[in-house]
């Protein structure tokens, strides 16, 4: 349905990479906040004011700029919101990425093998695909929890359940039309072996259309990482994880309301941003997907 | 076309086949209920233990216990809920409608904001308000769906007070009493808009693209050329064959509702599948979670069964596929 058109253009004059660049405009604000977010997850422990998990109930409570020392106030337990949210990056961070690095990896592998080979490897690969992109993603992250008991693995493993399917059906679409090209036709006439074109001549054209799936699928990670963790089926209680945090702040949502507020506008800008970086590196690198999405 | 029927049924049916072992080898794998349920008097005692297995039937092998539990979930037998001391199937009884109200709601403010919205963006292309919808649509797509719920029961529950902030009030059963129909809709008005806010976003562009596609083709503009008004070419010409692909997408959008709420239910402390689901999990409550899980999954795969079955008798060039 989304398949975009194939049909092949005749051959451009290549613009290098750098005049492209100059082109089109790099988008300043969603790179800025992706900047922040990578560095507060990186230095977490320099850059928080306070320890996140360190109790003051004396200081507990604390609207924001009320105090010099908590700029962003403190929870019911006097934790320091700003060093939890920045913590929360981090948690964030780690998660998303290693949730989302496994799947690439399973995601391509199993779109490049169903891809080449075709016959029954293609249709019992896809039809597994396609079952674990019909799942409802909630409910399958349910049930590996009853499995693995609650955790940062758990939900890691339930992300990334949903996940490689989406790069298995993107990859493999691909595949498909670069199977076709004449260098390789040209590579299995010589004898090359099948692994060695798999891996250097039919990766790296495939290769854009997996950085632009992505960086379009971390927005929807985070957003699924983050319901789970407001499910408390991830980190234990307290973690400072956003989503914990937004579950926190529910249960005192009508006197303490910044307590939820913050984390919720953090998940949320810390999304549109990827988002956008993800729309603009679609059109960058890959113009043909454009129609895709 | 029976043929087509015919061979989507038998997947659905194989995936539902296919989900039941999975779910069930899960919660298998999960841990043991016999001893799970062993009161605390006998915890180390292996005699009871071994008599609390047979009883459940727990002494059989894996696939006998997956049989038995498949010749019962056919008539949708789970046993007793743990937590609650009476059989499931009583619960999902007071489960279900909930959960089919609030995403039948859902999926009624989805499409009644998001088409005409799409279709006038389409229309007034690249104009303020068509710029305004697709800053809706981007937000709506990057908003957590628990955060906004929190966020609109702070504002309409909390500050103003104008709304319930949880529950679904005096409702009961699939359908209310003439008197308590409006305390229904007071209850539904904030999840329902919540559960909607992430689809409306997805069904404003689809029909902005599909009526931006049928405005172009020529029977339309024969229709403008032939000097018809543009209210008449617009909503009776475009807007008909621009809404296909849209009543599909909700037709699988509404089948992810009934499952997808899990997160607004457990918000707005909505007794419906979802919550059940969510206790059932975290606190080990096994024939729960089976109840649960198998019933939001054969709703997902009828529903989709459905959706497709009508559309191959929309579009005839689908069954042919």
């Amino acid at each position: 349905m989304a398949t975009p058109d194939l049909v092949l253009t005749t051959a451009q004059p290549q613009q290098s990479w750098r005049q492209r660049l100059a082109e089109k405009k790099l988008p300043w604000i969603p790179i800025v906040v992706l900047l922040v977010l990578l560095v507060c997850a990186a230095f977490a422990p320099w850059l928080a004011p306070h320890e996140p998990t360190s109790l003051n109930v004396i200081n507990s409570k604390l609207a924001p700029f009320e105090s010099s020392e908590h700029p962003l106030g403190t929870d019911v337990l006097g934790r320091d919101m700003m060093s939890r949210l920045i913590y929360g990056a981090r948690t964030t961070v780690q998660i998303s990425v290693t949730a989302l690095a496994l799947g690439a990896i399973i995601g391509t592998v199993v779109g490049l093998v169903s891809g080449y080979w075709g016959g029954w490897a293609d249709a019992v690969l896809m039809r597994i695909t396609d079952a674990a992109l019909g799942f409802p993603t909630i409910l399958l992250a349910l049930v590996v929890v009853v499995i693995m008991d609650p955790g940062p693995l758990a939900i890691i493993l339930a992300v990334l359940l949903t996940v490689w399917a989406r790069f298995a059906r993107m990859i493999r679409g691909d595949v498909l039309t670069v199977k076709g090209y004449d260098f390789v036709t040209l590579a299995r006439i010589t004898g090359v072996k099948s692994p060695i074109i798999l891996w250097r001549h039919i990766f790296p054209n495939v290769a854009n259309t997996l950085m632009v799936i992505t960086s379009l699928m971390v927005g929807q990670i985070i957003l699924l990482e983050a319901a789970l963790s407001f499910l408390g089926l991830g980190l234990s209680p307290g973690a400072p994880a956003w989503g914990i945090m937004v579950a926190e702040g529910q249960e005192v949502i009508l006197d303490v309301w910044w307590l939820s507020l913050f984390p919720g506008v953090a998940i949320t800008v810390v999304v549109l941003a990827f988002n956008f970086f993800g729309d603009w590196l679609r059109d960058f690198l890959d113009p043909k997907l454009r129609r895709a999405g | 076309m029976t043929g087509y029927i015919g061979r989507r049924l038998i997947e659905g049916i194989i995936t539902l086949i296919a989900l039941s072992f999975v779910v069930f080898g899960s919660v298998h794998l999960a841990g043991d209920p016999a001893r799970f349920l062993l009161p605390i008097s006998a915890e180390h005692d292996e005699t009871v233990y071994e008599e609390q297995k047979a009883r459940l039937g727990l002494d059989k092998p894996f696939i006998v216990q997956y049989w038995n539990f498949l010749r019962r979930a056919v008539i949708l037998d789970f046993g007793n809920s743990f937590t609650e001391r009476r059989p499931v199937q009583e619960i999902l009884k007071e489960r279900i409608p909930a959960t089919v109200h609030l995403a039948v709601a859902g999926m009624i403010l989805a499409v009644g904001i998001g088409v005409p919205l799409g279709i006038i963006s389409a229309v007034k292309r690249d104009t303020l308000l068509d710029r305004i919808c697709k800053a809706f649509a981007i937000f709506g797509m990057a908003v957590p769906q628990f955060w906004i719920a929190i966020m609109l029961i702070i504002l309409f529950a909390g500050y103003w007070g104008w709304l319930p902030a949880y529950g679904r009030g005096d409702t009961q059963g699939w359908i209310p009493e003439w008197s308590q129909i409006p305390n229904m809709f007071r209850h539904l008005m904030l999840p329902a808009s919540v559960l909607a806010l992430a689809i409306i976003a997805a069904i404003m562009r689809l029909a902005r693209s599909a009526m931006l596609e049928v405005l172009d083709t020529d029977y339309v503009k024969f229709a403008q050329v032939k000097g018809m008004g543009d209210r008449v070419v617009i909503w009776k010409h475009a807007a008909r064959n621009a809404l296909i692909p849209v009543i599909t997408f909700g037709g699988i959008s509404l089948a992810g509702l009934l499952n997808g709420s899990v997160v607004v239910e457990v918000v707005f402390a909505w007794p419906g599948v979802g919550l059940m689901l969510l206790d059932g999990v975290l606190s080990n409550n096994y024939p729960q979670v089976l109840g649960a899980i198998m019933v939001s999954g054969a709703a997902y795969i009828l529903t989709a069964l459905v959706v497709d079955i009508l559309y191959g008798y929309a579009d005839p060039r689908v069954r042919l596929n």
